[in-house]
């Protein structure tokens, strides 16, 4: 019974990690740039909207509304400043190292917005729902609901809306949808905001989870995304939900067998045994791609 | 209609477009030929955008093109096909023709309605240009699943979904069977027919001299001789820069 108990309670809190991994994947695996500021940008979000809230009132409603807006915002700033297709031109290594120099800022920013280091953030009370032994937190099962709307929401907009066919040709052939007129310019800062809705629901989610949020949120946002992402496979949008699922199913077991100071290094422990065995993750297409890249040489 | 003055590409040393005066009128087929290396796919590029030329004009209905940016210049009216083939592969062909599909120039609706919507009318256009490629039973095909004709087929399908003035045919026919090429020249005569403005770069001579209103022959990056297609095969100089002088064919034979 303490097993399955673990196991919803990490499935539940892993569906965040999903949220977090699909928009890494987004950025990282789809548009292909390396995005070092993206953890900050979601701490930016919840900064400013623990910031706000007494200005703003509305209790978490508001501070979802701040929090997702605040990182789409810093999302989209990041993504003028370092990698708008003027400057894409300048090459990757050099957005990659002015993402790095926006990460300091948008840290810094924050610390500014928290001057306390810990500060207490807008948690959702329901009430917890219980049958034969099992419990689940009302706030958990939110989560997955919010988890699951938003990821069909991403899937609609990809798969279903015209925005979502130029985002994958223009990702697939840069140059060919530049060149077939794509505004690849306004197709980039869309795609930046769009991965910060989905960093800030889900930054959103944990910090309400937590209860708390401190400066630290932007590093360990990132490590859990890009964990989660290579989990799963870069570039693959399942691969980021099974990665994100996985990421909180192996936390909560290794949290409750063997305690919380074993968490971190199993989870690194796991992602260094999957990469070993499938080094395109899980649902990856390393291989397939290698094997397809040979092929098309022969 | 567009309107080549003095153009001209120097890559470092090499001039691989010389001063190329050039004037195509609207609903005309305009040949561009030349040998290898003669300057006729850099002037294509030049068009597009794809570099910047060194000097001299390009003007569109009498906007200048060198100011614009190749996006710029297909809102303007500017589409072409590529010598290699450049489909999104993973995408069907439907999805092709979709990406590249934009309102007339002077009527755009908002981003929002381009991005988020797809009303019937575009779905219906789209539908047309299927059935001009002859493509319509493989719409939900992936476009790398199509044979090498389709993809052509598909390309230029692709260069008009974008309702342009001017369509840039890079070496269409490269790779053809003959079977394909007379399938080509008809798809060209129907655009002809349809109005359409066509620059066409092509080595398949047939296929030229059968289509084509009028013609601009490249040598070394300048035009050595210009006349409809009559004109063009009687021209001693064309000959000469295509088959080297005429007692040197004779030799030959």
């Amino acid at each position: 019974m303490d097993f399955l108990q673990t196991s919803i309670d990490g499935l539940l809190f892993g569906s965040a990690y999903a949220l977090l991994a699909l928009g890494f994947s987004l950025i990282f695996g789809i548009m292909k740039r390396i995005n070092l500021a993206y953890g900050s940008s979601l701490l930016f979000g919840g900064a400013l909207a623990v910031w706000l809230e007494p200005i703003i009132g509305w209790g978490a409603v508001g501070v979802f509304l701040v929090t997702v807006l605040g990182a789409a915002f810093a999302g989209i700033y990041v993504e003028r400043l370092c990698f708008s297709p003027h400057l894409g031109k300048t090459g990757v290594m050099a957005s990659m190292i002015a993402s790095f120099a926006i990460w300091m800022q948008l840290d810094e920013i924050s610390s500014q917005l928290l001057p306390h280091r810990t500060h207490s953030f807008a948690g959702i009370d329901i009430e917890a729902v219980s049958f034969s032994g099992i419990i689940l937190r009302g706030d958990q099962i939110l989560h997955f609901w919010v988890a699951v709307v938003a990821i069909g929401a991403l899937y609609w907009t990809l798969y279903r809306t015209r925005f979502g066919l130029l985002l994958r040709a223009s990702a697939d052939d840069p140059d060919t949808a530049y060149l077939l007129g794509g505004k690849v310019a306004r197709l980039g800062m869309a795609t930046f905001g769009l991965a910060g809705v989905l960093g800030g629901i889900a930054a959103f989610l944990i910090l309400s989870s937590d209860g708390q949020i401190t400066p630290h949120f932007g590093l360990w946002s990132t490590f859990k995304g890009l964990i989660a992402m290579m989990l799963g496979g870069v570039g693959s949008l399942p691969g980021a939900i099974v990665g994100g699922l996985l990421l909180g199913f192996a936390e909560a077991h290794v949290t409750f067998y063997l305690g919380a100071e074993f968490r971190d290094i199993l989870t690194f422990g796991l992602l260094l045994l999957i990469l070993v065995l499938r080094p395109g993750g899980l649902l990856g297409e390393a291989i397939y791609r290698t094997g397809r890249l040979a092929a098309e040489r022969i | 209609m567009l309107k080549l003055t003095n153009l001209a590409k120097y890559f470092g040393g090499v001039r691989a477009v010389d001063g190329l005066d050039m004037q195509i009128n609207k609903g005309e087929i305009f040949g561009l030929i030349g040998p290898n290396g003669s300057g006729k796919s850099t002037t294509v590029n030049l068009i597009c955008g794809v570099f910047p030329q060194t000097a001299g004009t390009i003007e569109l209905d009498n906007v200048d093109l060198g100011r614009l940016a190749p996006h710029q210049r297909i809102e303007f009216g500017v589409s072409r096909t590529f010598q290699n083939i450049r489909l999104f592969g993973d995408l069907t062909v439907w999805q092709n023709l979709w990406v590249a599909w934009r309102d007339a120039p002077g009527h755009e609706t908002s981003w929002l309605v381009n991005w988020f919507g797809s009303p019937a009318d575009r779905r219906h256009e789209i539908q047309k240009l299927l059935e001009f490629s002859g493509l319509g039973d493989r719409a939900d095909r992936p476009a790398s699943s199509l044979s090498f004709g389709e993809q052509r087929r598909l390309e230029l399908a692709r260069a008009m979904a974008s309702k342009p003035k001017l369509i840039l045919l890079d070496e269409p026919a490269a790779g053809m069977n003959s079977e394909e090429v007379a399938d080509l020249r008809n798809r060209i005569l129907t655009m002809k027919n349809l109005g359409m403005t066509v620059l066409l770069v092509e080595h398949v001579m047939d296929l030229v001299m059968s289509v084509t209103d009028r013609i601009t022959v490249l040598n070394f990056g300048k035009p050595i001789a210009e006349g409809t297609p009559l004109e063009i095969q009687n021209n001693e100089m064309v000959q000469e820069a295509y088959f080297g002088s005429a007692k040197n064919v004779e030799a030959g034979n």
